[in-house]
């Protein structure tokens, strides 16, 4: 028999054990067209999905392809149904195309006339199609273009774009080299994104999503959108590019809740975009207020509901997704496939920690008994506040006071939910509490003092969640999080994961409340940082040992 | 002279050698054994003996006997010969008929007309019974529709009449006999047709040729009135019926009677093939190929030990009906995690395999013990086949519709239920893999492909290997292939070298085969910080199963996932385990180290087990008074109530808390009695009820293994039933020792008189019949016979006048009157 170091599963996963002496090379043959789903210390699992498999298929690889990859590397016979499956879902992908015909414009083209017949009867598609003009050609409305796409997707036909993009108003832009080099894999990140025309590059927290972007304006050299979550992040793209690019202060506007600028490059906010008032969106007219060469979106597994619906309008246009993770919690994995694109570029996690890019990261959860007064409160308390007595016991707040004298000298970050708790930690330690009230600048000083060194420890509420840098956080206490959220945790870890000027792993703990609620999203939590491969131990809170 | 007697005679002059193969192929005759070649003669005549042998005959042999029996007639002295065949089967050769001739007649079904050359022969009697209505898809001649048709005899007379005066050549008739005389000769003398075609409307060929193959068609209104004009506007169907071409039957059938058959196809049979049909087929991989079979193999062998463990765990019930019902199903799919559907066909191969056992006390199927779960996986595999093989369920025909009962909902086949009982499965099934094999070598191919057997490429060849099988060939080959493919026989619908081992009945090549292929399985797992642990393989099952105590298996495939949880551990502890003997257990079969978090879970799942306590107690005993409490625990007669302290104030006793009341009053106490008490009395009787079926079932495992032993099912067992040498040398003695008819023959006897009364019915005979009547009185009457059939004769009494009915088993025997003795 075969002794590949993969296992093809009729559930439809591979396991590929990791010490395997093929074990590499499989991996990067798999990675095509399976998505990573778990990567504990021995055993990965990756997932096969229609998604992937036309990811797969968008990226130039043939059914015949996968089919060899899997029997070659598998360890034992591989599902023959599972085969078949995936030779039939990869059929499915391009049989349908948009072009652009130099007569009726936009057209969906196939050569397998039945699959048109079948999705021409489909009733939601219908509307969005114009007339027939021959067997295997029918017209698409411009403006359709996004939702054909999307609903394509839905009935399982998804149509593979070629209709081409716009060029945008030219604006020249340039990388600024200088001291530093853009990374082997942004440039392919860069090129493959280019090759396609739209897609999403998938990049841990760490690695330089921001480059990639700035290589793609540059390659692009045209007027660009960039969409982002909030106006911190705002703020830290528009530093980054003026660092990186060749691009100036008055070339870059901000378009968010307190100014509004439209320049060849301007940095939206999601939030503004999606503000509603009287049943409009006052700010939709930005998307057209320019010729817009390149969109570019920013933290795509967070983009908002009503942004996919105006990106469907903006199919013409090239788009490039960043983001950490294609795992969206609410599940909308299809339309950032239909409506931004196919991935273009997936690096693991771990693969690029192992280049020596982020630092590798600890994870220990601490588990705190809670005295017997507050286990008392606790059992009798009604279910909706169970779980703020658990996350917020005292003892907790004792715990994270030795953690941080056992860590004096580091950055440290306290990660909370509630704000109280947060307030009287914030206190013990004499550090300062950024949370939801505090103002942009002051958040903005703080952080500046804390990536300066000049303070060591931070309190931080969820608002500290997302898009902001903090490069010299080397410790990070979670006291509370909501609800176990694979999100949340990644986006956490994604902090600490910055490269770290003496090489040493960065440290996360999770303050857990035996025998609680706490304690099972901790369970949760644990599996999904094990899956992501983090190294992961348990102490009980009277093991910690005292500062030294 | 008699078929049997004639059969007799010849069998009788036959080697050795010629009637072992006789037996071989027609292995019925010998069980049980016959005393004499007339008992011999008159069982290879008998109904179904002839039915069986007729379906071992492939297409050519079929059309040959099948001519013969519509050209011969024994009583008229009219026998068939290769010489006279030849006309009448288009495309076939002298040699190609002798030998097929010389074939039936070794198979018994034929016997020779006389003993000049050139040969020729008669068919059995019996034949005509048992080959249908319309041999080779023609029709009945005149003489017969004449006779079942008495619309259409009142008008042949007539349409004779009507044929001569537009002047074809017929005899006038008189009766309506004549009249069909009259028109089998003008259709036999040839050429007849095609005169009276030249004048019909068009389209009435297209309409004759839809009959060359069967001779019935469906009309609507088919015994309409029609004129016999030569208007060109009349219908092809009105022309045809009107000329008598056409018969109606009913309503709504018509037949093309023989002659017009005959005469359109210009033969009786057409599409005459030596050789099968080769068949067109698809190539696939044979790396494809072993991979699915592989792949398949592995997966059944999981899921089968997988079914038997949820029906350990909970037996599965039956419904009134027979079979199980659709609850049970979905609790067995939803546990192994495939549809209903493929969990039903699972389901019949365990039971068929004997992993299963229906229990009879309970009507509950239960698990069988574990002979099978610890043989290596290639000997279960060999088990499982053989049993599929040998086996006379159809596991596939579960979940089709059965035949509406009264006006209820469509109902479906339920499994194990009796309606998937196919007696031919067995047949069906080693004939489809015959028939697969054959195909598979002659598609040819080089080593790195293999032919893709369809069910459509199956039946073609079946349709000619075994046309008269076909129809059950068709209901039951699209599940054999699917069934093959589950049990990688066929890999990517093509048969794989174990499969071909299995068809030609090598049992043993086909495990060495397997065994090759079939990693061994793997006693190491890895175990990882997300708190599972992975067996990369087949995991020895002794492992598995103390994993499935510690953990919950997850995924499905080659692979098992293996999940830790509090609540795993904790049920491992109540099985035992304890955590230093968890550990020691996952230490030594892990190929890695205990991860940290694993280890945590398991010390700090088992430091907090049994912070509660649970145990059974008969009764307690609750007061405020430590010392007489105490006292009453050390009393020597208290002893007997198995008294134990639980708390200062509290005891329990394992004695019933009626006793315990008792034994304290006798110690002077005044004891309150409190609720619940009525219950704890009757608590015992279940207990006493479940020592005894524990006894009974210790009593049924010791006698057990003796008999899964010899139920353990071999590939031999399900090959085709042939009679060994022994039986048929020990037939053969018997045979030669005994006078070729002896006067005592048990069997022979009313065979012969059954043919004496068909012969008698057929030539309107009078016969001489000794009857037994109700009192044991002997009589002989002489008699017509009208019809036998069902074990019964109706006759026709000419002294009184009347009709009567006679039992066949009171006739003693049969003589025709004006037959001469002796011949």
């Amino acid at each position: 028999m075969n002794d590949g170091p993969l296992i093809v599963q009729s559930d439809k996963t591979i396991l590929l054990e990791v010490d395997h002496d093929l074990a590499t090379e499989a991996r990067h043959a798999i990675a095509a067209f399976a998505e990573l789903e778990r990567a504990p210390e021995h055993v990965h699992s990756y997932r096969l999905t229609p998604l992937g498999l036309w990811n797969a298929r968008a990226a130039g690889l043939d059914a015949e392809q996968v089919l060899d990859t899997l029997l070659k590397y598998s360890r034992f016979p591989v599902p023959h149904a599972l085969l078949i499956d995936i030779e039939e879902t990869m059929s499915r992908y391009g049989r349908l195309r948009l072009e652009k015909d130099p007569q009726h414009g936009l057209v969906m083209r196939t050569d397998d006339y039945p699959v048109l017949e079948e999705v021409i009867r489909a009733k939601k598609i219908q509307p969005l199609l114009g007339p027939r003009i021959d067997g295997e050609t029918v017209v698409v409305h411009s403006s359709q273009r996004g939702q054909l796409k999307q609903l394509l997707l839905k009935i399982g036909w998804p149509a593979e774009d070629l209709a081409g993009f716009v060029d945008g108003q030219p604006h020249p832009i340039a990388l600024n080299e200088d001291g530093w080099a853009l990374r082997p894999y942004q440039k392919v990140a860069t090129e493959n994104f280019w090759a396609g025309g739209s897609g999403v590059v998938v990049l841990p927290c760490g690695a330089g999503k921001t480059l990639v972007g700035a290589a793609a304006m540059a390659t692009s050299s045209t007027t660009t959108l960039i969409l982002v979550t909030n106006t911190v992040s705002a703020r830290q793209w528009k530093d980054e590019l003026l660092k990186r690019t060749s691009l100036t202060e008055e070339e870059i506007g901000e378009y968010s809740g307190a100014v509004k600028e439209i320049r060849p490059v301007t940095i939206a906010t999601y939030q503004v975009l999606t503000m509603k008032r009287g049943g409009l969106y006052p700010h939709l007219e930005l998307l057209d207020a320019n010729d817009w060469g390149l969109i570019l979106y920013d933290e795509v597994h967070l983009l908002p509901a009503p942004i996919f619906r105006m990106t469907a309008d903006l199919q013409a246009r090239r788009r490039l997704g960043l983001t950490a993770t294609l795992v969206r919690e609410d599940g909308r994995e299809g339309e950032v496939f239909s409506l931004i694109g196919p991935k273009r570029y997936d690096a693991p996690w771990k693969d690029i920690e192992a280049q020596g890019y982020i630092a590798p990261a600890d994870c220990v959860e601490v588990r705190v008994d809670l005295p017997k007064d507050e286990r008392v409160a606790y059992a009798m308390a009604e279910d909706a506040d169970k779980y703020r007595l658990c996350a917020t016991s005292e003892t907790k707040s004792g715990v994270v006071e030795q953690l941080v004298r056992q860590h004096a000298g580091e950055q440290l970050l306290v990660i909370g939910q509630y704000i109280d708790q947060l307030d009287e930690i914030g206190e013990r330690l004499d550090a300062p509490v950024i949370k939801g009230e505090t103002s942009v600048k002051q958040r903005q000083k703080l952080f500046d003092a804390f990536r300066a060194g000049e303070i060591t420890t931070l309190v931080v509420s969820k608002v500290a969640n997302f898009s902001i840098d903090l490069p010299e956080a080397s410790v990070a206490i979670q006291v509370s999080g909501s609800f176990g959220s694979r999100q949340e945790e990644a986006q956490r870890l994604g902090r600490l994961l910055r490269p770290k000027q003496d090489g040493r792993a960065a440290r996360f703990y999770t303050l857990v409340a035996r025998d609680t609620l706490d304690q099972d999203f901790a369970a949760k939590r644990q599996r999904f940082l094990a899956e992501q491969g983090y190294a992961y131990t348990i102490l009980d809170a009277k093991d910690i040992k005292p500062a030294a | 002279m008699s078929s049997i007697r004639a059969l007799t005679a010849e069998l009788a002059a036959r080697s050795d050698e010629s009637l072992r193969g006789l037996f071989t192929a027609r292995p019925d005759l010998l069980q049980p054994p016959v005393p004499d070649f007339a008992a011999l003669a008159a069982r290879s005549c008998a109904r179904v003996s002839v039915q069986r042998a007729l379906e071992t005959l492939d297409e050519p042999a079929l059309q040959v006997l099948e001519a013969v029996h519509l050209t011969t007639d024994e009583d008229a002295g009219r026998s068939a010969s290769s010489r006279s065949l030849k006309p009448l089967i288009a495309g076939s050769s002298l040699t190609a008929l002798d030998s097929i001739l010389k074939k039936l007649q070794a198979l018994a079904l034929l016997y020779r007309a006389g003993t000049s050359a050139p040969a020729s022969y008669y068919p059995v009697s019996t034949l005509k019974e048992v080959i249908g209505l319309y041999p080779a898809g023609l029709g009945r001649r005149y003489a017969e529709l004449v006779r079942a048709q008495p619309a259409f005899a009142e008008r042949s007379v007539a349409l004779v009449a009507q044929l001569a005066a537009a002047g074809h050549p017929l005899a006038a008739a008189s009766s309506p006999a004549e009249a069909a005389d009259a028109l089998e000769e003008w259709l036999r003398s040839g050429g007849a047709l095609e005169p009276l075609l030249a004048g019909a409307p068009p389209k009435t060929v297209d309409l004759l040729r839809r009959f060359s193959s069967w001779a019935v068609g469906a009309l609507p209104n088919a015994q309409r009135i029609v004129s016999f004009s030569d208007s060109a506007e009349q219908s092809p169907v009105d022309w045809l019926l009107a000329r008598g071409l056409l018969v109606p039957l009913d309503s709504e059938h018509v037949e093309l009677p023989f002659g017009v058959g005959v005469g359109l196809r210009g033969a009786i049979v057409t599409d005459f093939r030596l050789t099968p049909p080769r068949a067109e087929l698809a190539f696939t991989r044979a790396s494809l190929r072993r991979n699915a079979a592989l792949g398949s193999i592995a997966e059944t062998l999981r899921l089968l030990t997988d079914l038997v463990q949820l029906v350990r765990a909970a037996p599965l019930a039956t419904l009134r009906a027979g079979g199980v019902g659709v609850r049970e199903l979905r609790r067995l799919s939803d546990g192994l995690r495939i549809e209903p559907q493929a969990a039903a066909v699972l389901l019949e191969i365990a039971a068929l395999a004997g992993l299963l056992r229906l229990d009879v006390d309970t009507s509950h199927w239960v698990a069988e013990d574990d002979e099978w779960r610890g043989l290596p996986r290639p000997e279960q595999w060999l088990w499982v086949v053989a049993a599929w093989l040998g086996s006379d369920r159809a596991p596939s025909l579960v979940g089709e519709p059965l035949p509406a009962v009264r006006s209820g909902a469509p109902a479906t086949i339920n499994p194990l239920a009796g309606e998937a009982q196919r007696p031919d499965a067995p047949l069906i099934r080693l004939k489809t893999l015959g028939l697969m094999r054959e195909l598979t070598e002659e598609a040819g191919g080089d080593a790195a492909t293999a032919p893709v057997l369809t069910a459509e490429a199956v039946l073609a060849r079946a349709e000619w290997s075994n046309p008269r099988l076909l129809r059950r060939f068709r209901r039951l080959v699209p599940g054999i292939l699917a069934e093959a493919e589950l049990l990688g026989l066929t890999g990517s619908g093509a048969l794989t070298p174990a499969g071909l081992a299995v068809a030609e009945g090598d049992g043993s090549r086909a495990r060495s085969l397997l065994e090759e292929s079939l990693p061994a399985a793997v006693d190491r797992v890895l175990l990882q910080a997300d708190l599972t642990a992975v067996a990369p393989g087949y995991l020895a099952p002794e492992l598995s199963n103390e994993l499935l105590t510690l953990a919950d298996a997850e995924g499905q495939g080659p692979a098992t996932i293996y999940r830790f949880s509090a609540a795993s551990i904790r049920r491992a502890l109540d099985a035992g385990r304890d955590a230093a003997s968890i550990l020691d257990f996952l230490g030594r079969h892990a190929a890695t180290a205990i991860p940290q978090p694993l280890a945590y879970l398991v010390e700090d799942t088992a430091s907090r087990y049994g912070r509660l306590h649970v145990g059974a107690a008969g009764s307690y005993l609750a007061g405020d008074d430590e010392a007489a409490l105490a006292e009453l625990l050390h009393h020597p007669r208290s002893a007997q109530l198995g008294l134990r302290r639980l708390a200062p104030t509290v005891l329990i006793a394992r004695a019933a808390s009626r006793e315990v009341a008792a034994v304290l009053r006798e110690l002077g106490h005044s004891p309150a009695l409190e609720d619940g008490e009525e219950q704890l009395l009757r608590l015992r009787r279940p207990a006493a009820a479940a020592a005894l079926r524990d006894g009974e079932e210790q009593l049924l495992r010791l006698r057990r293994p003796a008999a899964a032993a010899a139920l353990r099912p071999s590939l031999q067992a399900a090959g085709p039933r042939v009679p060994d040498d022994e039986s048929v040398a020990a037939q053969l003695a018997v045979l030669r020792s005994r006078p070729a008819v002896s006067p005592a023959s048990a069997e022979g006897g009313p065979q012969l008189g059954i043919e004496t009364l068909r012969r008698a019915i057929r030539q309107k005979k009078e016969v001489r019949m000794r009857i037994v009547d109700g009192q044991g009185n002997h009589r002989q009457e002489v008699l017509v016979p009208l019809a036998v059939a069902g074990g019964r004769v109706r006759v026709f009494d000419p002294r009184r006048d009347t009709e009567r009915v006679v039992s066949v088993h009171r006739v003693m025997d049969v003589e025709l009157i004006d037959e001469q003795p002796g011949n």
